[in-house]
């Protein structure tokens, strides 16, 4: 290996000087552009910083909610190598199952009170949780692992299928037509404000995001890392023939790691049902991609990862749309997650906090 | 041999898809003994050890280890039954520490302090690693790695050793210092057996050996008999006439 490098050294010398030119020029445009942004949101903030500060809060809760479901895909690929395209549309039925739980079981309509609500949230996170996490598995065992170790294509294409009958699922289930979630009441306006930081008003839809959604982080961070389950997903992440030979029953873990990964779909649809209202079948092919992006951002495979890539997402789109000076707006937020998507899988595809290994861990 | 038999490999055939990779191969490892499988590359020494630790079950003919039939065993139930390995290029866990690859030799067992005391064991064994023991795994040198890998298999406390190739990539006096070990890991009472390209050193400790030749049994004798066998000298141990 070593002296194969040393022959080849002599051969690619220029071919070397014009890479590290390119990588230098890039790299100068990467930090001029860093900088373009930094000036844009500073002088944001100094032109209205209580703004800034309520598109910041907003910011991280919608990267909370991205992080739910990055982490299932970056789970899930850790494991498999497999990009579960059909992540997102779980995520989209846990959000559905909350439209159904909401309307029919709690009948909740124009102004409920706030018992009935926290009562039906509850009982949601149980619902979606289950299901998404059977339903995931159920993904698995029946699409999945049949076509272990067939050629990668085959189950990623097979993933794209299952996406799309999901989509279908829930346009026979639900319609075309997104469905409503009347919980406003206990969000936007209504909701009040519940503390202040400065002059920023932090309200209770952003709020319950967030004490939803950090506990989940911190009990699967802890799950993973600490727990005799997660010891086995760690190590079937980073050699199946190994962790067999260790007594773990690989197969298994495969299908504990698609009900996680799957549960915390469940949750991110809950909280997507609450906090935007409104669910269409086609939410979780958007919101998949976002997350999609969050993860590789983070550095596909890599929890820690997929958490810090989320909340960029987040605050990058709630920059993007929220922002007063000069901000490019909503209709470039979807071009403006994919550029993010594009250059980092050129300039950075082990993402920011992955190793270049072909698995993460 | 008098001695009892731990293992009973009786005329298995293992395949790669439509590739027959052992045709009919049978061999025993007794209660103490270290026996060894050479033979050249591409032989099945590698598919032996994955027929009897359940990564690749065989299509025919059984395997019985301590009386019990595991032919269709799965794979994590035969650790739990007393066999573990150190796999051909070592297969640890790279972003695992040294200690954590340790614990997940033990992931199996119940008994916590004794763990613990086998863990004291591999790092007197291995000094090395306990230098190293907060290192990651895929950061450790070949050396370091094929003893991480043996001492992994240890943590299983095993009733049966399997090794393939332990001294693979290693340089003449580790290589030494390896068999040094594997003879004092077998004192202790582990029978082993003992996967190698370096036939004369593995001969030399070994008890019995098997010469394998494109999925077959071609030669089986005691160790000293196959050092003296020329047909082995000339293939395995480089002599010419
Ligand atoms: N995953 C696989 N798929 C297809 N054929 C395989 C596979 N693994 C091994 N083989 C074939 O099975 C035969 C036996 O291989 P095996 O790895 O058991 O040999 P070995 O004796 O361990 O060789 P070496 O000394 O090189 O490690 C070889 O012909 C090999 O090409
Ligand atoms: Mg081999």
């Amino acid at each position: 290996m070593k002296e194969a490098d040393l022959v080849s050294e002599a051969h690619v010398q220029p071919i070397r000087a014009r890479r590290d030119f390119g990588a230098h020029a890039s790299q100068a445009l990467g930090i001029l552009l860093v900088l373009v942004v930094l000036v844009w949101l500073g002088v944001n903030l100094v032109k209205s910083p209580n703004d800034f500060g309520s598109v910041f809060l907003v910011g991280v809760s919608q990267g909370a909610l991205y992080a739910l479901v990055a982490l299932g895909y970056t789970l899930v690929y850790g494991i498999l190598e497999l990009i579960n395209f059909a992540h997102g549309d779980v995520f989209m039925l846990g959000g559905m199952i909350t439209a159904s739980l909401v309307v029919q079981l709690f009948g909740l309509g124009e102004n409920p009170g706030f018992g009935i609500l926290i009562a039906a949230l509850l009982v949601s996170l149980a619902a979606a949780i289950a299901g998404c996490a059977l339903l995931n598995a159920g993904i698995e065992r029946i699409a999945y692992k049949p076509l272990r170790g067939a050629p990668r294509l085959a189950p990623l294409i097979t993933a794209i299928g299952v996406s799309f009958i999901l989509q279908n699922v829930a346009i026979i289930w639900k319609g075309t037509r997104p469905v409503s979630v009347p919980v406003s009441e206990f969000s936007a306006g209504h909701g009040g404000q519940l503390f202040k930081v400065g002059q920023v008003v932090y309200t209770a839809d952003r709020l319950f995001v967030l004490a939803v959604t950090v506990p989940v982080l911190v009990g699967l961070i802890w799950l993973v890392k600490f727990t005799r389950a997660g010891k086995a997903m760690r190590a079937t992440a980073q050699d199946k023939d190994a962790a067999a030979m260790m007594g773990i029953d690989v197969d298994r873990t495969i299908s504990f790691t698609f009900l996680l990964a799957g549960g915390l779909a469940g949750v991110g649809g809950v909280i997507f049902a609450f906090y935007s209202t409104e669910i269409g079948f086609s939410t979780g092919f958007t919101l998949g991609l976002f997350a999609f992006t969050a993860a590789v951002l983070g550095g596909i495979g890599n929890l820690p990862g997929a958490v810090l890539g989320a909340l960029l997402i987040g605050l990058i789109q709630n920059f993007n749309e929220g922002l007063a000076w000069h901000s490019p707006g909503s209709k470039w937020t979807q071009s403006l997650v994919f550029a993010i998507l594009i250059l980092i899988l050129v300039f950075r595809p082990q993402g920011l906090l992955g190793e270049r290994t072909p698995e993460g861990g | 041999m008098a001695s009892e038999r731990v293992l009973y490999v009786e005329g298995i055939h293992t395949f790669y898809g439509a590739i027959e990779a052992l045709k009919g191969i049978s061999l025993e490892v007794h209660q103490g003994e270290i026996v060894t499988l050479i033979g050249s590359n591409g032989a099945g020494k590698t598919t032996t050890l994955r027929s009897i630790n359940g990564l690749n079950h065989p299509r025919r003919g059984s395997i019985v280890f301590e009386g019990n039939d595991i032919t269709r065993t799965p794979a994590h139930e035969i650790v739990k039954s007393g066999i573990s390995q150190s796999p051909e290029g070592r297969k640890l866990f790279p972003r695992m520490t040294v200690s954590e690859n340790l614990e997940m030799g033990a992931f199996q067992r119940t008994d916590r302090l004794e763990t613990k005391d086998d863990m004291d064991r591999v790092f007197s064994l291995f000094p090395r690693l306990a230098e190293r023991k907060s290192q990651k795994a895929g950061t450790l040198s070949g050396g370091e790695q094929q003893m991480c890998a043996i001492g992994r298999a240890l943590m299983a406390r095993p009733k049966l050793l399997l090794l393939d190739e332990p001294s693979m990539g290693l340089a003449p006096i580790l290589v030494e210092r390896i068999f040094a070990i594997i003879k004092e890991i077998n004192d202790q009472g582990t029978p082993i057996l003992l996967v190698e390209q370096n036939a004369m050193m593995a001969l030399d400790v070994a008890s019995r050996g098997y010469v394998l030749e494109t999925g077959t049994v071609a030669l089986a004798d005691d160790a000293k008999a196959l050092l003296r066998n020329e047909q082995v000298r000339k293939t395995y141990l480089g002599e010419t006439d």
